[in-house]
């Protein structure tokens, strides 16, 4: 419906990706900075130990300056990358809950008003009023995180959102209390990092130094043991069949899970160890264990996105940015049964007509067949949002290949790389669970075989020559 | 590529299915208001940075000097306010021109992504250089490259709004000679005029009414009653010297991209602003103490200038039938409430936050008074009430709306 980005150098949804886990990693420390700070707050106002306000100073500091910076503009990010990576997808989620978003953005300025107040009126208001602030950071924060994970969970279960087409049925939706409550307590063990690297800041020999980095400690393993917890207990229980099917399946690569568990051994081992040894803490076992919690979020919050596959919007929208089932309390008729019938060419804003495709052999693998011209508009449009679809996203880095889910790669994996055995593959592709049907007609899906046949052989020089002979 | 369908079935087409939540001009309406905050904070963060690298750059004179550590303790938070208030904007043209917003940004992929490093970076430098360089005139090297990429930032964005204007030209933009480009490297479309008067010249506004009320600010905290005057006076004549260029902008402006869209009347009232403002800042000749009058009248200039920018767009798209009053809608009222009432909240505790700054930044004790106190108590305990009203909505849609 869209023009399609596909990206430059990798992919655009790894934009997306690389961007989000930033966000989380920085969005989940602020909110419970938030609680720890108003904790150690308290402390400070009700035993009178005003040395407690030199840790609360350069912590706000820090929040104001990396958090709430790099923490809101990886917000924003979210929306560039995620609007020029899928517009469709993110078109759905925006029309159904603009004004849930419009509330978030009140909470959002608390915050970042907040921790303006917050940090420039140490010293000067009173106690109380500032402890107030306290408060109304740790309120806030949290009113973002209730908000964005409405809208966060109706992607993989809109839940009745998909008979009613209320906003609400989809916001409080079958996984949203698990993911909240998830969320808040790996929060925590995140918040943790950011206490060490700040406490560690304050000089050697401070009164409190040890005792904050204990409190945080524990406070972070509480949280560790009560994420896990949850997700046994409540979230997976309550994912939808389709998303257990690809849990264990090849659509989540090696080594995403190792990265997972290796990230909550890492952070345990790390914790335990700030909470023994609070004097032995120094600033660069923040930093690594910032590092290790960015590639375990990494991991995660992918596999969330991916347990959703082939659909945007599970049971609604499809990664083609196709709406394939009919919505009829909001009068939405499906968009792939009618271009099923018609096929895709010509009957999109952004698909032209055959006669319309002009034959350029840079962008086909050195082709000038007129259907490999036409497979790469069916490519870009049927598996552009999921897969590399050509070289353009396939930067290597010392031998580590970056591309997404490459086709070649993928159908060379298969032994396929004949225009006959691809097309043979595409009309089956519906068995995997994870993959969506091929949509339009079948000269279409052999244009779609020819430009695939023309990427495998190009990829794989050696196949295509043992092909010729 | 030239398809058979029209850009009105196009744009049509590309429409969401979903529809909008509520009725879409107050989305429009909003989307303008929201937008006047958006640019302010925005273009002072552009004219507080320009400004900082001019008075380290001068000889040293200590007020030059002294101003200057306060124009680069202020564009970080200008530009924080910036992001924030953008997202406001953001959210609405989404809703009501989601055909526009998703093309441009798809076509231009590669730079919609890179601005938000473009800001990271111009946002890290500022801050760098106001903890950093600001206090020993050290590092302006730092605020130059802020500047430099604030305004490749603001760039992007004028650009991704050019090019959502101009329907009638994604199709040939996407795939030129047949061929579909996917890298979104291209900077379709621009009107200079508009970016020197929305960009370069707003900053320059920005600031002198910044100035201004930054001398009212100051004065009753006590700050010294000479150097407030000369800050305020600076602001005027800033002000006066920019307006006639503005008004000029504006007119070179309206006849370069007003003719495109058949509305070549918005030269009237672009130029009728530089001018009343140039007007407004003559007569302020020896009045230090119209600080908050000056942010409100430029605030009100905005106002006139984002309408006509909407102006702009819609008549663009009329071309095509594509209108607001046509938008599909269906009234959503559970997120109707749930915005209203956290809109109330907000208002009540955003309220007391900028009376806190205000109060602790103005005296010298740094007081907050008993009633913004009393406030502060209420507010907190409304924000406290809204997640129990969170969790009855929650309760209400598990339970009753099934």
């Amino acid at each position: 419906m869209y023009p399609f980005w596909e990206g430059i150098l990798i992919h655009s949804t790894l934009y997306v990706a690389i961007n989000s886990a930033f966000h989380v990693l920085v969005s989940h420390l602020t909110v419970a900075a938030a609680w720890f700070n108003l904790y150690i707050e308290r402390r400070a106002v009700r035993e009178n130990r005003e040395e407690l306000y030199e840790y609360l100073k350069r912590s706000a500091l820090g929040l104001l300056v990396f958090a709430y910076v790099f923490g809101a503009l990886a917000g924003v990010g979210i929306w560039q990358t995620t609007t020029a990576a899928n517009p469709r997808g993110i078109s759905t989620l925006i029309h159904n809950f603009v004004f849930f978003w419009g509330a978030e953005w009140h909470m959002f300025l608390i915050d970042v008003i907040g921790i303006m107040a917050y940090y420039y009126t140490f010293g000067r208001v009173s106690r109380q009023t500032h402890l107030r602030l306290a408060w109304i950071l740790a309120l806030g924060s949290t009113g973002t995180l209730a908000i964005i994970v409405g809208i966060l969970s109706f992607k993989l279960t809109p839940g009745l959102w998909l008979e009613t087409g209320n906003s609400l049925n989809g916001f409080f939706n079958p996984t949203f209390w698990p993911q909240i409550s998830m969320r808040f307590y790996f929060m925590f063990v995140i918040t943790a990092a950011w206490v060490l690297f700040v406490a560690t800041g304050l000089p050697k020999g401070f009164f409190e130094r040890e005792k904050i980095i204990r409190y945080a400690s524990g406070i972070g393993l509480i949280g560790l043991a009560g994420g896990v917890l949850v997700w046994l207990l409540m979230f997976e229980p309550a994912l939808p069949q389709h998303a257990r099917a690809i849990l264990p399946s090849r659509a989540i690569p090696w080594p995403t899970f190792e990265i997972i568990y290796f990230g909550l051994a890492a952070t345990f081992l790390g914790l335990l160890f700030a909470f023994i040894a609070p004097n032995r803490q120094r600033r660069v076992f923040a930093l690594a264990a910032m590092a290790v919690m960015y590639g375990a979020i990494f991991g995660a919050e992918r596999t969330r996105e991916v347990l959703r596959k082939p659909d945007v919007i599970a049971g609604y929208i499809s990664s083609n940015q196709l709406v394939f089932n009919d919505l009829p309390a909001r009068q939405v008729q499906s968009e792939e049964k009618r271009l099923a019938e018609t096929g895709m060419l010509g009957n999109l804003p952004f698909v032209p007509a055959r006669e319309q495709i002009a034959i350029d052999p840079q962008v086909a693998f050195g082709s000038d067949k007129p259907e490999v011209a036409v497979g790469r508009v069916m490519a870009i449009q049927q598996c552009g949002s999921c897969h590399s679809v050509s070289h353009q996203t396939e930067l290597n880095i010392a031998g580590v290949a970056l591309d997404l889910r490459s086709q070649a790669k993928l159908l060379q994996m298969r032994g396929l790389s004949t225009v006959d055995e691809i097309d043979a593959y595409l009309g089956a592709i519906q068995g995997f669970p994870y993959m969506h049907p091929f949509v339009g007609t079948l000269e279409e899906r052999r244009a779609l075989a020819e430009y695939l046949a023309a990427f495998v052989q190009d990829s794989f020089p050696a196949n295509a020559a043992q092909i010729k002979r | 590529m030239d398809s058979s369908m029209t850009v009105g079935e196009m744009l049509k087409m590309m429409r969401d299915p979903l529809g909008a939540p509520f009725f879409p001009p107050v989305f429009q309406v909003l989307l303008v208001v929201t937008w006047v905050l958006h640019i302010f904070f925005v273009t002072l963060a552009l004219g507080t940075s320009a400004f900082s690298i001019y008075a380290f750059w001068r000889r040293p004179d200590e007020r030059v000097l002294q101003l200057g550590r306060l124009a680069a303790r202020l564009t970080p938070n200008a530009l924080g306010l910036g992001i924030v208030t953008g997202i406001a904007p953001l959210l609405f043209v989404q809703t009501i021109y989601d055909p526009l917003w998703y093309a441009s940004n798809a076509l231009t992929g590669f730079w919609s992504v890179a601005f938000i490093f473009v800001v990271a970076g111009g946002y890290s430098l500022a801050y760098f250089f106001y903890l950093k360089g600001s206090q020993d005139r050290r590092l302006l090297f730092t605020a130059v490259a802020s500047f430099m990429l604030l305004f490749f930032a603001g760039w992007i964005m004028h650009v991704l709004h050019g090019v959502s204007i101009r329907p009638e030209h994604w199709r040939e933009w996407y795939a030129p000679g047949g061929v579909i480009d996917t890298r979104g490297v291209i900077f379709h479309a621009y009107n200079i005029p508009r970016l020197v008067f929305l960009l370069p010249l707003q900053a320059g506004l920005s600031l002198a009414v910044v100035l201004q009320f930054s001398a009212w600010y100051l004065r009753q905290r006590g700050d010294a009653p000479a150097f407030l005057n000369w800050v305020a006076e600076l602001g005027r004549k800033l002000a006066v010297v920019v307006s006639p260029l503005y008004a000029l902008a504006g007119l070179v402006w309206a006849l370069t991209e007003g003719p495109e869209f058949g509305v070549a009347w918005v030269a009237a009232p672009l130029t009728a602003l530089g001018i009343a403002l140039l007007g407004y800042f003559i007569w302020l000749r020896n009045q230090p103490q119209r600080g908050p009058l000056s942010v409100l009248i430029w605030l009100l200039g905005l106002l006139v200038v984002a309408v006509v920018r909407e102006a702009l767009r819609a008549a663009s798209l009329a071309r095509f039938g594509y209108t607001i009053a046509n938008y599909p809608y269906h009234l959503d009222w559970g997120s109707v409430i749930v915005f209203a009432v956290t809109t109330v909240v907000g208002v009540a505790i955003i309220t007391y936050l900028a009376l806190v700054i205000y109060q602790s930044q103005a005296s010298r004790d740094g007081q907050v008074s008993l009633r913004v106190e009393r406030l502060g108590r209420i507010a907190t305990g409304m924000l406290g009430a809204w997640f129990g009203f969170f969790l009855l909505v929650g309760l209400y849609t598990l339970l009753v709306l099934r």
